[in-house]
């Protein structure tokens, strides 16, 4: 039980899929202009990621290693058009909003990353609490990037208008650049957040991309 | 050998196994999705291009089959007589087929005008076409002579958008030869 609760508890925090781990961002920058899209994406990667990380743990015996790749993007595939048409069947407004990005959960990283990094090496039970506790984190980050970028782009979460008399909507931002704003933005609070957490446990803070000056000559940076 | 035996084996299993579930799915909801598109994506434009009926275009459609292909035809029933009927065309745009609903008057025998149902054209330029001013030219507009302005006709294309315009010109010409040959079929009433 306290495994699977860790397995669960990891999306959700220090794992969080597009904040920490900073994989499954075009759906994140994409889809996110309003709260209720977020939430839609983000259900639909749940699905697929549970049912995903549970079939593939239970193949994972059979599924050779030579062609695992092959076999984890074909189970993910067709559980990706199986959402596809049950949304086109039952939630078709959601569809018409979130159009392409529907089909492109496939490629979503999350989706191979989780299978190949967890799912194919663990049995289904905790495959399924990591799917789950990923695809929520996936969920609330997503949820909430949206209900951000629509606050401040229309006034509004989830379509009911919450801002105060003569609040001027910053249109942008429920634009593509609007995105990238936000999440950079998110990113550096989360950061700053889990900075002061290590420096309170006398650990050593985030570590940012290292300078790489392998292929370049000159380029000017401190350290070359 | 024995590795690449098991191989072939798992990875056809999983994709024969996934295309039959698939398949069976697709079946299912077909008719489910089919009443969805109708309900989102062409009611909108029934209600905008069907004027004084009571009846509901959507429940009564029927198909009907014009050379060799079939349209789905809406009805405008007012008391139980067919007033005006409304299908989809489409023509080619700049960024793939626009879809037109296209009404029609039958007593009056003229257009009741145009809503577009699919449209990829550039936003603000050729997107313009399912604006009011250009969309309206169609309202009452005889069967005859459809045409942009440049053509000989009389309607007014949107500036800068004259592959966008031609389209939906060409979509509600289509409309209208398909309804010249509905025309007699409709005559003895809907039902």
């Amino acid at each position: 039980m306290n495994r699977l609760w860790k397995e669960f508890s990891k999306g959700l925090w220090t794992d969080l899929p597009p904040f920490k781990l900073v994989l499954g961002l075009c759906p994140t920058l994409a889809v996110t202009n309003t709260a209720n899209n977020g939430l839609g994406m983000g259900a639909a990667v749940i699905f697929v990621l549970t049912l995903s990380n549970l079939m593939i743990s239970l193949l994972r015996k059979i599924i050779p290693a030579k062609v695992r790749i092959v076999c984890f993007i074909a189970i993910s595939a067709s559980l990706v058009v199986a959402v596809e048409l049950l949304m086109q069947a039952f939630a078709y407004p959601l569809y018409q909003q979130l159009g392409i990005f529907v089909p492109l959960i496939v490629v979503n990283c999350i989706i191979l990353g989780r299978a190949e990094a967890f799912a194919s090496k663990n049995p289904p039970l905790l495959s399924i609490a990591d799917g789950l506790g990923m695809g929520l984190g996936f969920t609330l980050s997503l949820t909430f990037l949206g209900a951000l970028r629509e606050l401040l782009g229309t006034g509004m979460i989830f379509g009911v208008n919450v801002a105060w008399e003569g609040f001027e909507p910053i249109g942008i931002m429920v634009q593509a650049p609007g995105a990238f704003v936000s999440l950079g933005v998110l990113l550096c609070i989360m950061t700053f957040v889990e900075n002061v957490r290590r420096k309170r446990r006398g650990l050593a803070a985030v570590q940012g991309p290292t300078h790489d000056c392998g292929a370049c000559g000159g380029c000017g940076h401190k350290n070359c | 050998m024995k590795e690449m035996m098991k191989m072939m084996i798992v990875l056809s299993l999983i994709c024969g196994i996934a295309g039959v579930t698939l398949a069976a799915l697709k079946q299912v909801t077909a008719p489910i999705i089919e009443e969805q598109v109708l309900t989102y994506v062409q009611a909108p434009a029934i209600e905008s291009v069907l004027a004084d009926y009571d009846n509901n275009p959507i429940k009564d459609r029927k198909k009907f089959d014009v050379d060799g292909s079939t349209v789905t035809v809406f009805p405008a029933l007012k008391e139980g007589r067919l007033t005006g009927v409304a299908f989809e065309t489409a023509g080619k745009g700049y960024g793939g087929d626009i879809g037109v609903m296209v009404g029609f008057d039958i007593q009056a025998m003229n257009l009741t005008g145009i809503g577009i149902t699919t449209l990829k054209e550039t936003p603000g330029l050729g997107a313009r076409v399912a604006e009011h001013g250009y969309a309206t030219q169609f309202k009452g507009h005889p069967l005859e002579s459809v045409d942009l302005k440049k053509n000989g006709g009389d309607i007014e294309a949107v500036a800068g958008a004259t592959i966008s315009s031609t389209g939906t010109v060409i979509a509600v010409r289509r409309a209208i030869s398909i309804f010249n040959a509905l025309k007699d079929k409709l005559a003895g009433g809907w039902s």
